[in-house]
């Protein structure tokens, strides 16, 4: 049979890229197999040989990883480790991938299809060695621009073999708000520097032009080329390792190998889904504020105050993978909180990839167990290619917590309590711009919350501070000393696990932390803004487990016009948390124009001796709160986790703490105390359908506040939710609600 | 460890594993099959009632056979009805929608949801009033049904060991039609 070859690619038609995309979709189609693999046949013949094959592929994105960080990164690339580096199939599908944002094998295939069918084969042309980059929430998967990919093809004798892939979270944007997660933002003419897949370089070489569209597009351009230099290093790196790989194997055994190996962890994935979830349907929801009324007065159909709603169901396919739809989500909106399905996916499989992947190669064999439905006209796929998506983390690290948060209630009714816990994650990250002294310009972003987030409770023990970050294996306790000495008016007053600071239960969830940030030689300009989760005015998710409160949101207090100087001159005694600025401002002894705010400021205009303080990375409880035991809210007093005053409201213990640290609970006192608060659930409470009955007038009246009727409004234009809602309120087809 | 015994797993349910314990079962290459029924086990001898236990829907809650249905019963004894029906409408509801009460189980202060906006719900056992649930939410949010499983499914696919009553009217949500009734 002759050779058919694709016109202007010198290729036979079977080595182009398009050709074999549409083989691995026919394929797997027709077989439920990755490219129609039915049998591991390497791995069968030579399991050593396959084994050994992969682990060299595996090291080559480590080494590429720890090395790439230390040639040349940011803060959030070093220090926080806001990076991938991934091997990917011609097609773009991960075979292995580093620590870190490993959830990004999302993207990859959305760039490389992108690619693809828009034949940049042809033109301009995919060769050995070539640069590309993106970050354009449409057409290449990212979550949001703050995520900026470089990708590299690897081909042998003009064929396209593989993709070297690397992503890492920036530290500035060049929206007109300044950092890295505009809230803010209009339209994707807002969103910053973006820019789909396209051809940056070649020969493992950016163009010079592409430096200087950081410096001009971002207001941290020597960081953001400082982070391009560290994926293409890395990149470089695992392009030379494959390389050596394929010439040592065989090519042909390179791109079987490869099959089998995606083939392998999609089965042993679906083998641990089965094996730990129970078939059913498991609903979730969580809400973010978008309050943006009197703030985008240029553009008046973006001026507006929106409560967002993310509602999902978890199920099960027929094989026992997973299905989430997130029908009755919001329509997409003019704010930042939108994304398209690739970002959505890389939020989804946050904590997927990390809860299914654990015991085999992590590819993307996952992306094959996972169905994600996002609605179009919604928040995660919306019917305009213009959406802003600057800041889709705002609320789809809660989405991805409702699906985490269905799997750990599967562990618990199927009796893996070692592996159920409240899955809850806020996160913080101080952001902005501003003009030194000198009349230099600068932008920046503080990641300090982002990476030390605290464990949920589990059914068996209380959660703990600082251990987990849902996006990455690496957390830490909230590193900043790079961003400190890079963003120069930010000085840390104080810093410490915020008492009290969880969602509360039998087992409380881990005490989230809080910094104070003091302005100090503020220049001729500093202006702050905030880009994070959930705000104090919603929880992080709506559903506590099992009667443990869910984790509250983000606390952000500004003080302004402060009288830090004179205290420091008294006593040194300084507030050290964002709940100590607001009590001590209530006690009198700090002064100024102080604020909490309940939703994302806008930017604060701040001189020195300012104070910015936020709080963030708490969990959530679980359990029945009065089920707790008493010596374990001595104890939380005793570590000075827990207020007194709050101790007994919460839970009825009354303890005092003396000068030397020591907790006395008084027993009769408490156990009268829990006894009236037994007594108030019975007094203030009522038969559930008492309390439906009052509801449905409620809803029926319309006495709901306009944007709460507007978010309800918004949810039931999706038909499958509409009737959820009226079936839920027994409200007629005709009613409008 | 390759199974979790029964003395083990007792401990886990009861809060007095320890850490270690802890980690060797989250070390398990692949999770036990056999821990569904050491979990029913331990269960059913925990509770005062013979119900046979289905399946642990939540800290107090389980799906029992009740004769020819299959309810929810908390481990006080009090019966939900027909699984089928989100179970939240059985139980009593506080709600919290101002300030000081959302600061009574919110601190500090300024982590409270706002009640200009949210209400949280509190759902009580109208047997033991043991908290079993918690929703934060605006006014007019339904209910929200955490957990719905497909017994039959499990039991047959996943367990290997059907159920004797199996039928397709088991996974159908009946919410809405014991709403329609009131």
């Amino acid at each position: 049979m002759a050779t058919v070859m694709k016109e202007g690619l010198g290729l036979p038609l079977e080595k182009t890229l398009a050709y074999k995309l549409s083989q691995r979709d026919t394929t797997y189609d027709e077989t439920g197999c990755y490219w129609g693999t039915k049998e591991l046949t390497l791995k069968d013949q030579d399991p050593i040989k396959y084994e050994q094959f992969f682990s060299r592929l595996q090291s080559a994105v480590f080494a590429a990883r720890e090395k790439a960080r230390y040639v040349a990164a940011s803060p959030g690339g070093r220090e926080m480790g806001e990076s991938v580096w991934a091997l990917a199939t011609a097609e773009g599908d991960t075979l292995a991938m580093s620590l870190g944002f490993i959830s990004h094998c999302a993207a990859f295939p959305v760039s490389i299809k992108h690619m693809i069918d828009n034949d940049f084969e042809d033109n301009p042309g995919i060769n050995d060695g070539d640069v590309f980059g993106t970050d354009d929430p449409l057409t290449s998967g990212a979550p949001h621009p703050g995520d900026t990919y470089t990708l590299v093809p690897i081909a042998v004798e003009g064929e396209v073999i593989a993709w070297a892939c690397s992503v890492n979270h920036i530290m500035e944007a060049g929206a007109p708000q300044a950092g890295s997660w505009p809230v803010f933002t209009v339209d994707t003419f807002m969103d910053g520097f973006v820019f789909p897949p396209m051809k940056t370089g070649e020969n493992l070489r950016q163009a010079k032009w592409w430096e200087t569209l950081w410096m001009r597009r971002t207001r941290a351009g020597a960081m953001n080329i400082l982070d391009d230099k560290m994926r293409l290093a890395g990149c470089s790196m695992i392009h030379g390792s494959i390389h050596e790989i394929a010439e040592e194997y065989g090519v042909e055994y390179y791109k079987q190998a490869c099959k089998e190996i995606i083939e392998e962890s999609r089965r042993m994935i679906l083998d641990n889904m089965r094996s730990t979830l129970i078939p059913g349907r498991y609903e979730g929801s969580c809400f973010r504020i978008s309050m943006l009324k009197g703030q985008q007065t240029i553009w008046k159909h973006a001026d507006k105050n929106e409560m967002l709603h993310v509602h999902t169901m978890f199920s099960q396919d027929e094989k026992g993978g997973i299905v989430f739809d997130t029908e009755g989500s919001s329509r997409w909106g003019y704010h930042g909180f939108n994304g398209y399905p690739g970002g959505s996916d890389v939020g989804l499989y946050l904590g997927i990839t990390t809860t299914f992947a654990h015991s085999c190669k992590a590819s993307a064999g996952v992306n094959m167990n996972v169905e994600s439905i996002y609605h179009e006209g919604s928040i995660y796929n919306p019917d305009t290619e213009f959406a802003a998506c600057a800041n889709i983390w705002a609320q789809s690290m809660q989405m991805q917590c409702l699906s985490s948060s269905a799997i750990h209630r599967n562990f618990f009714m199927r009796g893996y309590l070692e592996e159920a816990f409240a899955p809850e994650d806020s996160w913080d990250g101080v952001q902005g711009s501003g003009v030194l002294e000198d009349g230099t310009p600068y932008g920046f972003t503080n990641f300090e919350w982002v990476g030390g987030g605290a464990m949920g409770a589990y059914p068996f023990k209380d959660g703990t501070p600082c251990t987990w970050a849902q996006h990455t294996q690496l957390c830490n306790v909230g590193n900043s000393e790079e961003f400190e000495y890079l963003i120069p008016p930010l000085h840390h007053l104080g810093r410490k696990l915020e008492p009290g600071y969880c969602g509360h239960g039998k087992y409380r969830g881990g005490v989230g932390q809080s910094s104070v940030h003091w302005m100090q030689e503020t220049g001729q300009r500093l202006g702050i803004t905030r880009g994070g989760s959930a705000t104090s005015m919603t929880t992080f998710l709506s559903s506590g487990m099992n009667g443990g409160y869910p984790a509250p949101g983000v606390i952000t207090v500004t003080a302004l016009n402060t009288n830090i100087p004179d205290l420091i001159k008294a006593d040194g005694d300084t507030p050290t948390t964002a709940g100590e600025v607001l009590a001590y401002a209530a006690k009198g002894k700090l002064t100024g124009d102080i604020t909490s705010w309940k939703y994302d400021p806008p930017e604060q205009s701040m001189g020195d001796n300012d104070l910015w303080a936020n709080a963030a990375g708490a969990s959530g409880g679980w359990g029945d709160p009065l089920e707790r035991e008493n010596s374990s809210v001595v104890e939380d007093i005793r570590i000075g986790q827990l207020p007194e005053d709050f101790a007994k409201t919460m839970y009825g213990v009354v303890a005092t703490k003396d000068e030397d640290g020591m907790v006395t609970m008084d027993e009769a006192a408490t156990k009268q105390e829990q006894d009236a608060l037994y007594a108030s659930r019975k007094a203030d409470s009522k038969p559930a359908v008492e309390w439906w009955k009052e509801q449905k007038a409620k809803v029926e009246s319309h006495t709901i506040r306009e944007e709460l009727l507007e978010m309800y409004r918004s949810s039931t234009s999706f038909a499958g939710y509409d009737k959820h809602y009226r079936n839920f309120w027994q409200l007629d087809d005709d009613f409008e609600i | 460890m390759e199974v979790v015994d029964k003395g083990l797993l007792q401990q886990l349910v009861e809060g007095q594993i320890s850490d270690i314990d802890v980690d060797e079962m989250r070390r398990m290459t692949k999770k036990d099959p056999e821990r569904f029924w050491t979990y029913l086990d331990i269960l059913q001898e925990k509770v005062t009632w013979d119900n046979k236990i289905l399946m642990r829907l939540n800290d107090h809650l389980y799906i029992v056979m009740n004769g020819t249905e299959r309810i929810v019963k908390c481990d006080c004894g009090h019966e939900y009805g027909d699984y089928r029906v989100n179970w939240k409408l059985h139980t009593d509801i506080r709600t919290r929608d101002t300030q000081d009460s959302m600061e009574q189980v919110y601190y500090p202060a300024a982590a409270a949801p706002d009640p200009e906006w949210m209400e949280l719900r509190e759902f009580y056992c109208p047997g033991c009033t043991a908290q079993l649930a918690v929703e934060i939410v605006p006014p007019g949010y339904p209910l929200i049904f955490e957990s719905f499983p497909d017994l039959d499914r499990f039991y047959r696919e996943m367990m290997d060991k059907p159920l004797a009553d199996e039928s397709p009217d088991w996974f159908k949500d009946k919410t809405a039609d014991f709403l329609a009734a009131l």
